[in-house]
C-alpha cells in the first residue's frame, strides 16, 4: 500500500559509516539508500549489529554519514555544524530510547519541556504545552513525579510526550517496547499507531514481528546493507 | 534560545545538581570558604589599621614639620644618629626668631613622669613641655576649661592641661579643672582637659594620655636646658603648599644656627606624618601581602576541589548529557549548564565564607580593634568566588560540551 502523500520526507543516498577500531574497519551502514514519504510507518529489522541503530542515528541528525546525502525535508545534513544538527535535532526529530533516557533528578514535567527550554519557548507557553503533551499520553495527574516513581510503560510515555512536544518531522524509536512486557509494549505501541494515525512520520526499530506489523512498511538490514524493503 | 534563558536555565540546572549533591559541595568548597574567608578578613584588617592609623594621628597635623634629634623612623643603621647633639630650647628659640611671619613655632620637650592626685596614681604618663601654640599645631582642643596661654609660659606657672585618659584615670567621674595633681613630686593645677584623640595605634603613642604643661616650667621642675633635655621643634606651615619651601628654608636655618660646613651631613632630623604613613604602609603592605598569600593558596586548592567534583560530576552526568544532546542541547548551552554549576558552587563557597567572616570580624571588633566587613569587600569577595568557580569549570564543561552524544547516551 503506498502512502496517500508521496512528498518526500526524508531520503538517503549510498550512505555509508565506517567505525575504525585499530586496525578493525566495521562498515555499520554499507551503502544505504532510502527514500520515506511523509506520514510513512516503517518497522526496521534485522539481526544484531546489522547496523539499525547506526541508520537510526544518522537519520536523527546524531551522527553524520562516512559518505553518502542525506536530505532531511529539503535539507543537506551532511555537512551541517554541530549547533545546526542541535537545532534539527531540536526541531525536526523526536527520539523514543529502549532505555527511556529520562533526566533522574528532573520532574516528568520538567523532562517534557526540556526540548522548549532548548528551543527558547518561554516558561508560560513551555508550562502549557508540556502539560496538553502528558495528557495526550494520559499522564497529566503524574507531573510532579519523579520518573523512578514511574512504571516502565509510563515512562515511556513520558518520553514519546517529550518527543512529541515541537510536532518533530519524524517520530525515531529504536526498540520502545524493548525493555516493556507484551502488554505494556501493545499500550505504547498503539499511542504510536494513534500518532501515525493523526498523522505523524514513524520510523521504529525492532527485534519481534509482532510489533513491526504494526508498521506499513518493513526494512530488513543485514550487515549494514538494505536486504529487503516491503510494504505490509 | 537566547542567551538569557540559557543562563537562567543552566542556573535551575545547576542548583538542582547542587542540592542533590550538597555534602560533596560543601567538602568541595572547603577551600573557597577558607579563601575568601582570608580575603574578608585581610581587607577588613588592612580597613582598620588605616582607619585606627587615620584616628590616632589625628591630632598630628599633616602640614606640621618636626626638628627632633631622632628622624621618627629609622630606616637605617640607629648607630649614625647616636652621635647627634641635643636640640636645645635655646635653638628653638634662634629657630622662631629666623622663621617669624613664615612658619609658626612651637617647642616641646617630653618627659614620663609619675602623676598622683590624692591616692590614685598613674606611672609613666608622657608630659610634654609646650607653649600656647601647641593648640595650632594640631586640631586636639580643649574640651573643657582652657588651654596654656602665653603668660603660663611666661611666668613659668604650674598649670596643667590633661588628656581624657589622664582625667579617667585619676579623677573618675570629679571633675578636674582647678584640682592640683602632683608631677613627679611638684603640684600643678589643672586649667583644661583635652578631647579625646583615638588612643593609641599598634603601641604607637597615646595622646589621650600626656599631660601639657608650660616648657619653661618643664624646664625649671624637672631641668634639661643646655643639652641636659632634648627639645622638638614644630613648625606649622601658612598653608600645606608651602610645605615643600618650608622644609627647605628650616633645614638652612637650623644648618645656620648649628654652623654645618657645606659638606657636613644634617646632624638633626625633620619629620612630618608623610614619614610615619610611610613606615604604616610598609607595615600594611606585609598584611596585605600575607593576607592575598593564604587567600592565593586557598583560593587555588578551592578551585582544584571545584574542578575535580566538576569532573566527577560530567563523568557521572555523562548519560544524561547525550540524552539532552539528543533531544537538542547545543554545545553551548551544555557548557554553560556546567560554567554556571561550577560558578554556583564558588559563589556558594563564597556566601559561607562571607558569613564566617562577619562572624569572625564581629569577634576581632569586640577583642581587637574596631572592624566591619563593608560592601565592597563583600562584593569583591562574591566575584572572587564566582570567578574561582568560572575559571575552574572551564575545562570540565569543555569536556562535556564536546561528547559525543551517541557514546554519551551508550555511557552506563
Ligand atoms: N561507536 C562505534 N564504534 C565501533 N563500532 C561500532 C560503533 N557503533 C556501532 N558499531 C558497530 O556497528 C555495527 C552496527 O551497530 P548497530 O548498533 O547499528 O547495530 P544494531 O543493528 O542496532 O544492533 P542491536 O540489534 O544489537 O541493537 C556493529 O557491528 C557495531 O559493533
Ligand atoms: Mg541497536
Amino acid at each position: 500500500m503506498m502512502p496517500a502523500s508521496r512528498e518526500i520526507s526524508l531520503s538517503l543516498k549510498e550512505v555509508v559509516k565506517t567505525y575504525v577500531m585499530g586496525t578493525d574497519v566495521v562498515h555499520a551502514l554499507n551503502g544505504v539508500s532510502l527514500d520515506l514519504a511523509r506520514n510513512e510507518y516503517v518497522a526496521i529489522m534485522g539481526p544484531s549489529g546489522s547496523g539499525k541503530s547506526t541508520l537510526m542515528n544518522v537519520i536523527g541528525c546524531l551522527d553524520v554519514p562516512t559518505s553518502g546525502t542525506y536530505h532531511l525535508e529539503g535539507q543537506m545534513v551532511a555537512r551541517m555544524s554541530e549547533s545546526q544538527l542541535a537545532e534539527l535535532r531540536n526541531r525536526r526529530i523526536g527520539f523514543v530510547f529502549q532505555t527511556f533516557n529520562l533526566i533522574a533528578r528532573a520532574t516528568i514535567l520538567q523532562n517534557v519541556e526540556l526540548p522548549l527550554v532548548y528551543g527558547g519557548v518561554g516558561r508560560s507557553e513551555r508550562r502549557s504545552r508540556a502539560v496538553s503533551a502528558l495528557e495526550k499520553v494520559g499522564l497529566a495527574d503524574r507531573m510532579k513525579h519523579k520518573p523512578n516513581e514511574l512504571s516502565g510503560g509510563q515512562r515511556q510515555r513520558v518520553a514519546i510526550a517529550r518527543a512529541l512536544i515541537f510536532n518533530p518531522s519524524i517520530i525515531l524509536a529504536d526498540e520502545p517496547t524493548g525493555n516493556l512486557d507484551t502488554k505494556t509494549g501493545d499500550d505504547i505501541m498503539a499511542i504510536l499507531d494513534g500518532l501515525h494515525a493523526a498523522g505523524q512520520t514513524i520510523i521504529l526499530v525492532t527485534h519481534e514481528l509482532y510489533i513491526a506489523e504494526h508498521a506499513q512498511r518493513t526494512i530488513r538490514l543485514r550487515d549494514g546493507v538494505i536486504e529487503s524493503d516491503m510494504a505490509a | 534560545m537566547t542567551i538569557a534563558t540559557d543562563i537562567r536555565e543552566s542556573l535551575r540546572i545547576a542548583f538542582d545538581a547542587l542540592r542533590a549533591n550538597k555534602a560533596r559541595g560543601v567538602l568541595t568548597t572547603l577551600g573557597i570558604i577558607i579563601g575568601i574567608v582570608a580575603v574578608v578578613l585581610t581587607m577588613t584588617a588592612a580597613n582598620g589599621l588605616r582607619n585606627r592609623f587615620r584616628e590616632s594621628f589625628s591630632a598630628v597635623g599633616t602640614d606640621v614639620l618636626y626638628v627632633s634629634r631622632m628622624p621618627w623612623v629609622v630606616m637605617d643603621d640607629f648607630f649614625l644618629y647616636r652621635n647627634r647633639p641635643n636640640i636645645e630650647l635655646r635653638e628653638a628659640r634662634t629657630l622662631e626668631r629666623k622663621l617669624r611671619g613664615k612658619a609658626i613655632v612651637n617647642p616641646t620637650i617630653n618627659g614620663n613622669r609619675d602623676l598622683l592626685y590624692r591616692t590614685e596614681t598613674m606611672s609613666g604618663v608622657d608630659v610634654i613641655g609646650t607653649t600656647d601654640k601647641q593648640t595650632r599645631m594640631s586640631s586636639a582642643q580643649p574640651q573643657s576649661g582652657r588651654f596654656l596661654m602665653a603668660f603660663d609660659v611666661l611666668y613659668k606657672r604650674h598649670v596643667c592641661v590633661i588628656g581624657t585618659d589622664v582625667k579617667d584615670g585619676l579623677f573618675g567621674t570629679v571633675d578636674p579643672v582647678n584640682k592640683r595633681l602632683q608631677i613627679g613630686r611638684t603640684r600643678f593645677r589643672v586649667i583644661g582637659v583635652m578631647e579625646k584623640q583615638g588612643g593609641s595605634f599598634l603601641g604607637g603613642p597615646n595622646f589621650d594620655r600626656q599631660v601639657f604643661i608650660p616648657i619653661t616650667s618643664f624646664v625649671r621642675v624637672f631641668g634639661g636646658d643646655h643639652g641636659r633635655t632634648d627639645v622638638m621643634v614644630a613648625v606649622k606651615a601658612p598653608t600645606q603648599e608651602a610645605m615643600e619651601d618650608l622644609e627647605y628654608t628650616l633645614i638652612g636655618e637650623m644648618r645656620k644656627i648649628r654652623a654645618l660646613r657645606p659638606a657636613e651631613r644634617d646632624n638633626f632630623s625633620v619629620n612630618k606624618l608623610d614619614t610615619l604613613v610611610g613606615s604604616f604602609n610598609s607595615v600594611m603592605g606585609v598584611v596585605l601581602l600575607v593576607g592575598l598569600l593564604v587567600t592565593g593558596i586557598s583560593l587555588f586548592v578551592g578551585a582544584v576541589g571545584v574542578m575535580n567534583i566538576m569532573f566527577v560530576s560530567v563523568t557521572e552526568r555523562t548519560r544524561e548529557i547525550g540524552i539532552r544532546k539528543a533531544i537538542g542541547a547545543t554545545r553551548r548551552s551544555i557548557l554553560l549548564q556546567f560554567l554556571l554549576e561550577a560558578s554556583a558552587i564558588g559563589l556558594f563557597g563564597g556566601l559561607v565564607g562571607i558569613v564566617l567572616a562577619a562572624i569572625l570580624t564581629a569577634v576581632i571588633n569586640a577583642v581587637l580593634m574596631p572592624a566591619s566587613v563593608s560592601v565592597p569587600i563583600v562584593v569583591l569577595a562574591v566575584a572572587v568566588s564566582i570567578s574561582v568557580g568560572v575559571l575552574a569549570g572551564v575545562v570540565p564543561a569543555y569536556r562535556a560540551a564536546r561528547m559525543d552524544p551517541i557514546e554519551a547516551l551508550r555511557y552506563e
